[in-house]
């Protein structure tokens, strides 16, 4: 499925973390732990493709992104980010946009499925035509995990996903990941510094303190 | 009073008697203690040696009568303006100078020359009587227009990073990503002219066309240069400004369709 071979991440000039080679079966879901600063976040913005690893490469099924096409990549690896981002505009608006891309032509927008999975995140389908910037923090992190799911990508990279939620509101947000992951046999990595999550959620967690000891100055 | 059509010389006295009107400000800055005074002052002694010796250059400019001798003149006046147009943004990043001094040499020139050659039909086109005031009127408002295109493109990248990267995060390509930044600062760089061309003539009557009037043009002629005029740097601002934008663009964003937010970097003050 997702392999990535001997990725080093960098912040400046700075190595944070190198020989990083990971492999994601079909399926799997994998914890990325290690402290503040050790390039979890940065790893998982490499794999996306949204900064270049300082090393190595990724492939997706034997190929390539570059053989893929970027665009094509990521739509198969979609990444949400710690911090929930909705443009201005209904909850609806924000689950329609990606189908506006070219790379989803002809996909049209699976409205029903949407509500499901609004309402399986503990979102009412009622706001749905509500204007999204307006919803919580903790309720637009839950639109952004629907939304991804709704992209039916093979891979999900979630960096912090119970982040910005309430405390009592993580372990059912916790519980829809996992059914959801499961259900439709993805894959994900998931950037956690909670490594009780890390045991609850994931088939197993990588440290990457590890990574760390190749640590050095470009 | 001389005859019709002719324009009445202003003597110095005249122009004492025009300082003078300054003076009346001088003087209420003085009684209300506005401490204006001074610049006011400054101001106007600036107005007068900038004007006197633009008259002198210009005089010397408009004598010359052949193309690669007004070359330098041409470049000057790009090299400024592209120099003020990139020194007015909060943030810039490596190369911004060179993309506006062609972005603007390219549109104000082929404005302008598509104006002189072709509309006016000077001969030779590059007249300088012609071609200097007409591409200083365009190249003016395209500065304008490409400093607050990539002010407000760099400023938006900026404070929408987040989501032109959910974006690409989601698979959109660069341009489905940065089209909302673009159209956004197109608009921005062209605003001052569509307004200029909503209210001109009826809040605002332009220089050129006052002064042609005043030096004794009809003013049914002086109205058509003057629609010409706004159709130039209507033209030119625009252009300027998207051709700025999507070439700062294609330099923020790479093929593999990324944003590389890094470039952009904040002005030293």
């Amino acid at each position: 499925m997702l392999e990535l071979r001997g990725v080093a991440v960098s912040a400046g000039n700075r190595i944070l973390a190198s020989g990083i080679s990971i492999t994601l079966e079909k399926g799997e879901m994998v914890a990325l732990c290690g402290p503040s600063g050790c390039g979890k976040t940065t790893l998982l913005r490499s794999v996306a493709g949204l900064v270049d690893p300082a090393e190595g490469g990724l492939l997706l099924d034997g190929a390539s992104p570059e053989e893929l096409g970027w665009p094509v990549f990521r739509r198969r690896v979609v990444l949400v980010d710690q911090r929930p981002v909705l443009l201005p505009g209904s909850v609806e608006e924000n689950l329609v946009l990606p189908f506006t891309y070219s790379v989803s032509k002809g996909r049209g927008f699976p409205r029903e499925e949407a509500l499901t999975l609004l309402e399986a995140f503990g979102v009412s389908g009622e706001r749905m035509a509500q204007e999204a910037r307006s919803l919580s923090q903790g309720q637009q992190q839950r639109v952004c995990l629907a939304r991804a799911f709704l992209l039916k990508p093979d891979v999900l990279l979630l960096d912090e996903p119970t982040s910005a939620l309430d405390p009592e509101a993580v372990s059912s947000v916790e519980g829809t990941l996992a059914t959801e992951t499961r259900r439709r046999g993805l894959s994900a990595l998931i950037v956690t510094h909670d490594r009780e999550q890390a045991r609850r959620l994931c088939d197993r967690a990588i440290d990457l303190t590890g990574y760390r000891e190749n640590a050095h100055d470009r | 009073m001389t005859g019709e059509n002719t324009v009445i010389d202003l003597s110095v006295t005249d122009m004492a008697v025009a300082a003078s009107l300054v003076l009346v400000s001088v003087g209420i800055s003085i009684a209300l203690k506005l401490n204006m005074e001074k610049k006011l002052a400054l101001a106007s002694v600036r107005t007068v040696a900038q004007l006197l010796l633009i008259g002198y250059v210009l005089q010397r400019v408009f004598e010359i009568s052949t193309l690669p001798a007004l070359l330098p003149v041409l470049l000057f006046m790009l090299l400024t303006a592209a120099h003020t147009a990139v020194g007015r943004p909060a943030r810039t990043f490596t190369g911004l100078g060179p993309l506006a001094l062609g972005t603007m040499a390219v549109t104000s020139l082929a404005v302008t020359i598509t104006a002189t050659g072709l509309i006016i039909g000077v001969e030779p086109w590059y007249r300088p009587a012609y071609l200097i005031p007409l591409l200083g009127m365009v190249l003016g408002n395209t500065m304008n227009g490409v400093s607050l295109a990539t002010d407000h493109f760099l400023e938006t990248l900026t404070e929408r990073r987040h989501e032109v990267e959910m974006e690409l995060a989601m698979g959109a390509t660069r341009w489905e990503a940065a089209r909302r930044p673009v159209a956004d600062a197109v608009r921005r760089g062209m605003i001052p002219i569509i307004n200029s061309m909503m209210v001109v003539g009826v809040v605002s009557l332009p220089g050129m066309m006052t002064g042609q009037i005043l030096a004794g043009t009809d003013p049914a002629v002086a109205v058509r240069y003057q629609i010409m005029i706004m159709f130039m740097i209507a033209s030119g601002a625009s252009l300027g400004s998207m051709g700025m934008v999507l070439l700062s663009y294609r330099r923020l964003f790479n093929c593999r369709h990324q944003l590389l937010f890094e470039r952009i970097r904040k002005r030293k003050p």
